[in-house]
């Protein structure tokens, strides 16, 4: 640090020590290798997901596309057998998911939509996996979560520690260098190689803008990363300034990412769990069926819960019995029957949903304790790959189900008459007169399966972004204390 | 003996006097006991839930029972629970009983359009992995162990005492061995003193807790070796940790990764739900397909019921049921090769593990504590089976259309009854295959 003088501004102090730091690492071959290794996983672990997220996200759109055809291309039929030839939901993946896929992986992506039921979300991609990817996987998520904070550890631990044990702290401190600006000169370091790390993710997530994804959600998500790599600089800073020796730096910094990074997240899922415990929906659909019974079976339309509706339907017809009505009794029915019935059904499902947010926010609420469990849900939250956006899912699906039964069930009250459709299993004749015309299959919605608005995913990340900025807050008050007694 | 003795009290002594030992041996211990707490809290919750749900699913079937009398209703409104009961050694290892379902509820319908159905927990927190036991052992403890080991000679030599040391031992083993020796056992006992306590809880077979210690002992051993091994020569106690956290990184994330993109790579499967799909089709088309097509089809596999096809009306139970079981034929082939790849790619995952401890650990402990990956195709196997029972039950009674009193239900094959008979016909095959 040879031209130092005290002629120099503060600032230009700080980036004489900066590039002082980068000296030194581009001198140890450590710090070199470590520094190469990361940003070779950083990389990597870009590419491979985005190649991957392109290959999901076009099959799942071609399947969409199959399905859709398929559905309106079927023959002449009783439009009861189209309620049960039903149909498939495919969860598209948002458009960020080439950085965090978050729980993509984790519940299936597709779902069967028929008549009186729902269906869960079948084939999730770990079951058909190798299990290898328990401890961590090739995304950009997992690595710049776990992985850069050990690098930032790795070639930062003795940034302050260094310069006390070999007896160069006092001499640099005597010559009018203030504590503050040596701990900022190398923080400022620390800082050049996190946004070396960000760079690979930036230019990923501008791609995203093209797969519509808006500039709001990509800062945002890329500034959630920056500030939680902000607090691991600030944490390396602060044990290497308060400890005296490397080595013990080092341990601790070890142990402090271990507990952070390894164990809480962890921990957070487990609290959440026990703390929290949610019935499975086999458990659930008890209680549905007896509230279903209640209710009648649609299939049935001499069931005795359905007297008042035949009641009403004749009066408001003022005819004497269900062959005058001008509709088709059984579907009308059908009709109903399906309407309340999915009301209880969509009652029960959301509060299976809520008591799984409300489970995600017990280990969400670990973020105070651990910056990487903040990181994880804004990361998730902020690209749309959280659960709300499977629950999303969900929720569209059930209405496209929804809608396109209630649409074949007024086919069948208003296109094939009571008699026809009592005759259905007399004959071939008769069964191939209570069928109607294929062009009624267009009752189909389009479906493509959206994320939230930015606007709403950033909300939900606030929580997220308070837990980094007070991390950050307390370290640098912590740093300003200790930079205050460095001798 | 005393000799020993004395050399391990004086290194017992010095160590309690280093704080940072204490502190990392102090979280050792926390980490453990709460992992293997929230291990016994799940297996609970799992055992409670299996309680529960057999109570609500006899309800429920009695009350089908009672509802209905035609003999197809009846089998239509029927479910059947199935489930894989955790193991005594579960708590210990979780493992992949939250991605792989373990309860199903099963009617006489085309299995392959409801064997898919999962009633997973939770898949954010799935994501984000639960701490049990093994995860402790596998992939925290090497990096405890490396804490402890690393600057067993680095940390002497840094301050200088390391010669004097060195000159003054009787024997390089009396020092430095038991100073390792006392580290070990000291973190050893650390991690295996709750698991122990669990395992007297949930009443682990001796054989099972012998293993697991066995296994446990191996791996840390492994670890604590390398560490040592890593520092014999080095005077920077921090540079050897980097090196050996770097093996650990390598070992944990980066071989099994590999490992995982080159089997996906190699290893192909048909789509999931492409099968439901076929199935489906199949199924659905039987109805505008003349009944001979079906039941052609069915008689196929089942010739026995060849003079009982013959039908009276449009719709006939014995059709509805036939058709759903070649829906599964059309699909059978799929849905093996679907199997098959899954298999496969769990058997491949096997040798990239032998790259891995930490993971070769984990499948070695999954497998003992049978929550692993084999565990769950053997229990959708067994789901198969119970509902090819069910079918062999109900084809009787649809087909021969002889007299049929409610009475006969309680013949129904129920899957509790199906596993014990399992066992034991497992149990007296391998006795017989011993008396040859």
């Amino acid at each position: 640090m040879s031209e130092n003088s005290s002629s120099t501004t503060p600032f230009a102090k700080i980036i004489i020590v900066a590039k002082d730091e980068w000296r030194y690492w581009l001198r140890s071959k450590l710090a070199i290798s470590v520094l190469a290794i990361g940003l070779l996983l950083t990389l990597s672990s870009v590419i491979v997901t985005a190649i991957n997220t392109m290959e999901l996200s076009h099959t799942r759109h071609e399947l969409q596309n199959d399905a859709d055809q398929t559905f309106v291309d079927q023959p002449d039929r009783h439009p009861h057998r189209m309620v049960h030839y039903g149909h498939y939901a495919f969860r598209a993946p948002s458009p960020l998911s080439v950085l965090d896929p978050g729980v993509d992986a984790y519940t299936g992506n597709s779902i069967f939509l028929e008549g009186h039921r729902q269906n869960s979300a079948m084939f999730a991609d770990q079951k058909q996996g190798t299990a290898l990817t328990q401890l961590g996987s090739l995304t950009p998520a997992f690595i710049v979560q776990t992985l850069a904070p050990l690098l930032l550890i790795l070639i930062g631990y003795s940034s302050v520690s260094r310069e006390r044990e070999s007896q160069t702290l006092t001499y640099l401190l005597s010559q009018g260098t203030s504590g503050f600006t040596l701990i900022a000169g190398k923080g400022l370091a620390l800082m050049s190689v996190i946004g070396l790390i960000l760079v690979p993710l930036t230019i990923s997530a501008l791609f995203s803008l093209h797969e519509g994804e808006s500039v709001a959600a990509i800062l945002g998500f890329i500034l959630g990363y920056a500030l939680y790599l902000t607090v691991w600089a600030l944490l390396v800073l602060l044990f290497s300034s308060a400890l005296s020796k490397n080595s013990e730096s080092f341990t601790a910094l070890a142990l402090t990412w271990i507990l952070l990074c390894v164990v809480m997240p962890r921990v957070a899922s487990s609290t959440a769990i026990t703390t929290v415990p949610a019935a499975g929906k086999l458990e659930t659909d008890f209680a549905v069926i007896a509230e279903l019974r209640k209710l009648g079976d649609g299939h049935n339309a001499n069931d005795p819960a359905f007297a008042q509706i035949k009641a009403s339907l004749l009066e408001k017809y003022n005819v004497d019995s269900i062959e005058q009505l001008p509709v088709n009794y059984r579907g009308v029915i059908a009709m109903t029957s399906e309407a309340k019935l999915t009301e209880v059904l969509n009652e029960f499902a959301e509060q299976r949903m809520q008591t799984v947010l409300a489970q995600t926010i017990v280990s969400r609420d670990f973020g105070w304790l651990s910056p990487m469990v903040a990181i994880r849900s804004l990361s998730m939250l902020t690209a749309g790959t959280s659960i709300e956006t499977h629950h999303k899912f969900l929720r569209e699906a059930e209405d496209l189900r929804f809608n396109f039964v209630q649409g074949l069930n007024k086919v069948h009250a208003e296109r094939l008459t009571y008699q026809d459709d009592m005759n259905r299993n007399k004959d071939l004749d008769s069964s191939n007169k209570a069928r109607v015309a294929a062009k009624n299959w267009q009752v189909l919605d389009d479906f493509a399966f959206a994320v939230d608005k930015p606007s709403l995913r950033l909300q939900r990340s606030a929580p997220a972004f308070l837990q980094l900025l007070a991390w950050i807050a307390v370290l640098i008050i912590a740093i300003r204390w200790v930079g205050k007694r460095l001798v | 003996m005393s000799y020993m003795f004395k050399q391990l009290s004086r290194e017992w002594r010095f160590m309690l006097r280093q704080k940072y030992l204490l502190v990392l041996l102090g979280c050792a211990i926390l980490i453990s006991g709460f992992s293997v707490q929230s291990g016994l809290n799940e297996i609970e919750q799992q055992q409670q839930t299996i309680e529960r749900l057999t109570a609500a699913d006899e309800a429920d079937r009695i009350d089908a029972q009672h509802k209905h009398d035609e003999f197809g209703m009846l089998a239509y409104y029927t479910f059947h629970l199935t489930y894989s009961a955790p193991s005594d050694l579960a708590f210990a290892a979780l493992g992949e009983r939250d991605i792989y379902p373990w309860k199903h509820r099963i009617k006489m319908l085309a299995i392959e359009g409801q064997i898919y159905e999962s009633d997973t927990q939770n898949a954010e927190l799935t994501q984000a992995g639960k701490i049990d036991f093994l995860f402790v052992i596998s992939a925290l403890s090497p990096l405890i162990i490396i804490l402890l080991f690393h600057d067993l000679f680095a940390n002497e030599r840094n301050s200088g005492r390391y010669d004097l040391l060195v000159t003054t031992a009787k024997s390089p083993w009396a020092l430095w061995g038991a100073r390792g020796a006392i580290r070990f056992i000291a973190i050893f006992l650390c991690l295996m003193l709750p698991f122990y306590v669990g395992a007297w809880v949930s009443g682990t077979s001796l054989a099972a807790i012998g293993l697991v210690s066995f296994y446990c002992f191996i791996y840390l051993a492994f670890w604590a070796l390398l560490s040592v091994y890593w520092g014999r020569n080095a005077s920077s106690a921090p540079k050897v940790a980097s090196g050996l956290i770097g093996i650990w990184v390598l070992f944990a994330f980066i071989t099994p990764i590999l490992g995982d993109l080159t089997i996906n790579k190699f290893v192909h499967s048909p789509k999931g739900g492409d099968i439901v799909f076929a199935q489906r089709e199949a199924v659905n088309d039987a109805w505008d397909l003349p009944k001979e097509v079906t039941m052609d089809a069915f008689t196929a596999t089942y010739p026995e019921w060849k003079d009982h096809v013959a039908m009276q009306s449009m719709f006939e139970w014995k059709w509805y049921y036939a058709f759903q079981q070649v829906g599964d034929q059309i699909a059978a082939s799929m849905s093996q090769e679907y199997r098959d790849a899954a298999k496969k790619k769990y058997q491949l995952a096997g040798y990239a593990s032998l790259l891995s401890p930490p993971l070769l650990l984990q499948r070695i402990l999954t497998h003992l504590a049978e929550t692993d990956a084999v565990a769950a195709f053997k229990y959708e196997q067994q789901v198969r089976d119970f509902h090819r029972e069910l079918r062999l039950f109900h084809y009787p009674f649809l087909f021969a259309q002889g007299e049929f009193n409610k009475g006969e239900l309680a013949n129904m094959p129920s899957f509790e009854k199906f596993i014990i008979e399992q066992q034991d016909d497992r149990n007296t095959d391998s006795a017989q295959s011993t008396n040859k």
